[in-house]
């Protein structure tokens, strides 16, 4: 037997990581006036626990955290199956300090710079979780 | 013909012309005794004359060759003018072509003698030059070895010694393969050789490690040839670039932090106006407290570009140091004036303890204001309401040296965080919501008090008890 399941576009969850508490407050802002539900986090750390706890569609991290940087914290999220499906996009103000093989591994499938446009920034959420469709093959 | 043959054969031709004329006269006698015509007489007179003529011309011979003889003891020869010279005529005529080749022997001589010292002058040259050769090769700081077409070691300094790791005594001509550890190296010899036309240069980067340091060095391969253009040997020459890289490295990483510093604040201005202009702003409340985020954000930015420039030009040398006697007590109590009502607005209580005014060090004023206020106010920011600063200044004569202590009674610092807070930018993060701050201060105080005035900068702190930091200066 063959089934398809899609995930059902319920309000999505989107975990806001970033240690500038300002930035942190304008994400979740606009991102909540997209229709979505937003966790704040303001490091590496806190950010997995949240993760491990909530289960979001997305993440939106910044890089240059403590605790843990945001290219580790998407590196633990994929090894972890629970959380491995996470889907990443990354805000950081060193965009060229990224190697693309390491980006690659994380699983990140956006990097942003900073500065943003929160409307970009919600543009491609949206983009990304819509096109989070699930698809299970049972035999 | 022996001696006593030829006295022989003389002897004879001599019994036998004494004999001829003997019987010539004899005939003569005899005919004449006989009456016989004068005609008759004619022959044996003659053979009387023809003997009387041999005799005499051998006697004139024998006295010719005696007189030559005697001139023969009277040849000399004479060393400083290299001729011969004769008296007799006969044997003056015998010396001329025997001085002619006696000339011609002694200028080849002396032609060859003249060669002799040539080459003995150019062999001296060619071992002074290659003395003084191999002295400055030796006294390159960095590493030279040659090798030669097969390979062996042919000459190598002391550098190279100590680099990688051989003694030259045992190593001449071996192999270096036998002699390096370093195969890698050997192998970028090899291919130097291999790949490259004579007398191109080729350089590459390569790791050491030197005495349990990893090192950098900068390996220039050069292939040698000789004059038919024959592939000789290679020259490999390596520059340690340890601290030019560790220099470079740190260059990138400063840009690469002043970058992402600069953008952080400009993040949070470009993100909240945005937000008023697409008109997403619920209450008046929150638009006002927008426009106060972004004016802080354009202070905090206003301040790092100020820190930053700051920074680089006191490091960079542009700021003009001008040194004077200080006196470090009467600075420091300028500075308090400053910090006081800052620290009054946390009921912070600062308290000062200072020696004489007299003592002084040899210091730029402003630099040394700047220091101490920057020591102040972190002990300001990171001290909770109702603490206690405490700044004091002392003079330790035995040790020529004036110190200016602040300590704080506020959040510590971890011992993790210790080495680093003197990084640029460097903030500790469980506190970064304290205090307002760029993390340049300590950086600065560090290299005021150490690089520009030879001081130094010492800090001890507990975790929830306070820190202290400590800044020494030479005394005048």
């Amino acid at each position: 037997m063959i089934g398809l399941e899609v995930r059902r576009m319920n309000r999505q969850i989107v975990v806001v990581a970033d240690d500038e508490p300002h930035i942190r407050h304008v994400l979740a802002l606009k991102l909540a006036k997209g229709g979505l539900q937003v966790f704040v986090a303001a490091d590496g750390q806190e950010a997995l626990e949240l993760c491990r706890a909530e289960k979001p569609d997305l993440l939106i991290t910044d890089n240059q955290m403590p605790a843990l940087s945001g290219l580790d914290l998407c590196l633990q999220l994929r090894e972890d199956p629970a959380t491995a499906d996470i889907a990443a996009i990354m805000l950081t103000a060193r965009d060229f300090d990224l190697p693309t093989d390491q980006i690659k591994r994380a699983g990140i499938l956006l990097v942003m710079s900073k500065p943003f446009s929160p409307a970009e920034v919600l543009n491609n959420a949206l983009e990304i979780l819509n096109r989070t469709v699930t698809v299970q093959e049972r035999i | 013909m022996t001696l006593a043959k030829k006295q022989l054969t003389m002897n004879l031709l001599l019994g036998g012309v004494t004999a001829l004329g003997a019987y010539g006269a004899m005939t003569m006698v005899v005919r004449h005794a006989r009456g016989s015509s004068p005609e008759s007489l004619l022959v044996p007179a003659g053979i009387v004359a023809l003997a009387a003529l041999l005799f005499w011309s051998r006697r004139q011979l024998r006295q010719g060759i005696a007189a030559m003889a005697s001139q023969l003891g009277s040849m000399a020869a004479s060393r400083e003018t290299g001729r011969v010279t004769a008296e007799h005529p006969v044997l003056r005529r015998l010396v001329c072509p025997l001085n002619e080749l006696l000339l011609t022997g002694r200028n080849d001589v002396a032609e060859q003698r003249a060669a002799n010292r040539e080459l003995q002058i150019q062999a001296r040259l060619a071992d002074a030059e290659k003395d003084r050769l191999q002295a400055i090769i030796h006294s390159i700081n960095d590493a030279v070895i040659v090798v030669n077409r097969f390979d062996e070691l042919m000459l190598a300094n002391a550098a190279a010694e100590r680099v990688l790791g051989f003694k030259l005594g045992g190593a001449m001509r071996k192999n270096i393969e036998q002699i390096l550890t370093d195969a890698a190296l050997v192998r970028m010899i090899r291919e130097a050789r291999a790949h490259a036309p004579t007398g191109r240069t080729k350089t590459a980067e390569h790791a050491i490690e030197v005495d349990g340091e990893r090192r950098v060095f900068l390996v220039t391969l050069s292939c040698v040839a000789t004059d038919q253009d024959r592939m000789a040997g290679v020259v490999a020459v390596l520059q340690d670039v340890t601290k030019e890289k560790e220099i470079a490295q740190m260059k990138t990483d400063f840009v690469s932090n002043v970058s992402h510093e600069l953008r952080s604040p400009l993040a949070g201005i470009k993100a909240y106006i945005e937000m008023l202009l697409s008109d997403e702003v619920d209450s008046d409340q929150t638009r006002r407290e927008f426009y106060e985020i972004i004016s802080g954000e354009t202070d905090r930015l206003s301040r790092l570009i100020d820190n930053i420039l700051n920074i680089s030009r006191i490091e960079s040398g542009v700021i003009k140091v001008s040194k004077e006697p200080v006196s470090l007590t009467a600075v420091v109590k300028e500075t308090l004036e400053v910090a006081t009502p800052q620290a009054a607005n946390k009921n912070i209580d600062l308290v000062t303890q200072t020696v004489p005014v007299f003592n002084q060090v040899e210091a730029d004023r402003d630099m040394l204001s700047q220091a101490v206020m920057n020591l102040v106010s972190n002990a300001v920011k990171y001290t909770t309401e109702g603490g206690t600063i405490t700044v004091s200044t002392t003079v330790d004569e035995g040790r020529q040296v004036a110190a200016c202590e602040v300590a704080d009674t506020g959040v510590g610092i971890a011992a993790e965080d210790l080495p680093h807070i003197c990084d640029k930018f460097y903030r500790v993060r469980t506190h970064s919501q304290m205090a307002k701050g760029t993390g340049l201060g300590l950086s600065l105080v560090k290299h005021i008090v150490e690089t520009v005035h030879s001081g130094r900068l010492d800090v001890s702190s507990k975790v929830g008890q306070g820190s202290t930091f400590r800044m020494e200066l030479p005394l005048c």
